[in-house]
């Protein structure tokens, strides 16, 4: 019991004491992790919106795959990447394995599912008539999307964060991936599973709150949004 | 040589009168906004209407009666290029139009649907009326005196920066309509404009539409409401085990 209350001491102390360590490991988290949000986002969107407003065929063949990539183990996303990264692998050219740009193309690929699952089903539940009434106003196809997408705004936020929450506590991939290099590719996630296994708990124990306060303060954000959403709701 | 004369004469007179003749039928041609030949609409295997001909008129108000399912929404969705339907010709504003499928650019500017419970965008008021002259280019120097005018016609102007979620089914309406009005359609299809109405909100509603066609459009009104049937002028549709009777 005392050694579990040493290490939440020595966890605040660190948090604290502005730990170079501990911070740089949280900035190389937050980065990659946004950095690879953001450029899954505009591809996820734009799929998302054409599978939930275009028949085409193999239509469901798409929902179907988006869908069942939810539930894919990250693990399994960064053994596929490091054989395509490796540097035999296809991809080995890039020179991307155990590297920083490594970690957001891993973090790209793991947030792409969430986010054309969540688009695909905010889209999707929209009232038809916003596209209709756009259309029939004489927007074009690409202003019907914006209306919509703005339409559905609400939902297409909790995409993103949803996509966000995703990559940040991933650890499979980017252990995979990145090789948890110290101050090179060493994220929060993998930092702690490397700290515990070294017996190391207070490290761990200071990105788990840091990791729990970034869950959090997303969350809050999102249930602000989907507050503004039932409100609206209600209304109309 | 009087024969030859006066078959000389006749030949003049027959080809005046049939120059007369076509210049009539081009007028009447003119006159016709839209002319439409075998439009059909099926449903999987269900035939929901087989129309061998519909003519609207340019100035001109009709509306388009029927039981409910007989397939008025739809017709005014297909007329507005929100379905598909089958459709052997098509004459717009004396134009043949060739493809009817992706819709028509010109078809899309000159005819406007309004839907029966119209949606708002989550914008004000304002910027709903102004929405189909901001996407058609239109500059904000421009748009602003119109959506003024049209609010002031439809009688919303105290509610131009009002959340629309906030607006009741009449007032919705009355947006909708300016909305459309701003457009200078054509040819406007309104679809049950009444339906849900009551009392004074549904007498407004109504009160708009004559100006709607003095402005200049023509409209095809799907309902069941008496007054809206029996508005002064108004020419009457039926579809009926999917035919149009024109009365």
């Amino acid at each position: 019991m005392n050694a579990i209350a040493d290490a939440v001491a020595r966890a605040f102390t660190l948090l604290f004491t502005g730990d170079p360590d501990l911070w740089r490991i949280v900035w190389v988290s937050l980065k990659t992790s946004i950095v690879g949000l953001l450029l899954a986002t505009p591809p996820a969107i734009l799929i998302g919106y054409v599978v939930a407003m275009r028949k085409f065929r193999g239509r469901r063949i798409v929902i179907w795959l988006a869908q069942a990539a939810l539930s894919l183990p990250t693990v399994l996303i960064g053994l596929l990447l490091y054989l395509l990264l490796s540097r035999h692998g296809p991809l080995g050219g890039l020179q991307w394995l155990f590297s920083q740009p490594g970690i957001v193309f891993g973090q790209c690929v793991v947030a792409l599912p969430v986010l054309l699952a969540f688009t695909l089903a905010a889209v999707q539940g929209l009232d038809p008539r916003y596209a209709e009434t756009a259309i029939a106003l004489g927007a074009a196809p690409m202003q019907v999307m914006v209306r919509v997408l703005y339409e559905a705004r609400f939902g297409v936020m909790a995409a993103v964060l949803s996509g966000f929450g995703r990559v940040i506590s991933e650890v499979g991939c980017a252990l995979m991936v990145g090789g948890n290099i110290e101050g090179e590719t060493r994220t929060i996630t993998t930092a702690i599973a490397l700290e515990t296994s070294k017996g190391e708990f207070a490290q761990g124990i200071a990105l788990g709150i840091v990791l729990v306060s970034i869950a959090l303060l997303m969350n809050g954000a999102l249930m602000l949004l989907q507050g503004d959403a039932h409100t609206a709701r209600e209304r109309a | 040589m009087s024969i030859g004369i006066h078959s000389q004469i006749s030949a003049a007179v027959y080809e005046n009168e049939g120059e007369s003749q076509r210049v009539k039928r081009r007028d009447e041609r003119r006159k016709a906004l839209l002319g439409v030949r075998g439009l059909r609409k099926r449903h999987g295997d269900r035939l929901l209407f087989d129309i061998d001909r519909l003519e609207i008129a340019t100035h001109s108000a009709y509306v388009l009666t029927g039981m409910n399912g007989a397939g008025k929404s739809t017709l005014l969705r297909v007329l507005g290029g929100l379905e598909r339907a089958e459709i052997d010709s098509l004459r717009f504003a004396g134009e043949d139009v060739l493809r009817v499928h992706p819709y028509p650019r010109a078809l899309r500017r000159a005819i406007v649907y309004v839907h029966q419970h119209p949606i708002l965008f989550s914008t004000s008021v304002a910027d709903n009326i102004g929405y189909g002259l901001v996407v058609r280019g239109e500059k904000p120097e421009t748009v602003r005196p119109v959506v003024a005018e049209a609010m002031a016609w439809a009688g919303v102007a105290h509610l131009r920066d009002t959340d629309p979620t906030r607006l009741s089914g009449g007032e919705k309406q009355r947006v909708a309509l300016a909305r459309a009005k701003v457009l200078e359609p054509r040819l406007l299809l309104l679809d049950e404009p009444t339906a849900n109405l009551d009392g004074a909100a549904r007498e407004q509603v109504i009160a708009l539409i004559p100006t709607m066609i003095e402005a200049g459009s023509s409209v095809i009104i799907a309902c069941h409401d008496r007054d809206l049937i029996n508005l002064p002028g108004v020419q009457r549709l039926k579809l009926r085990d999917g035919h149009l009777e024109h009365r």
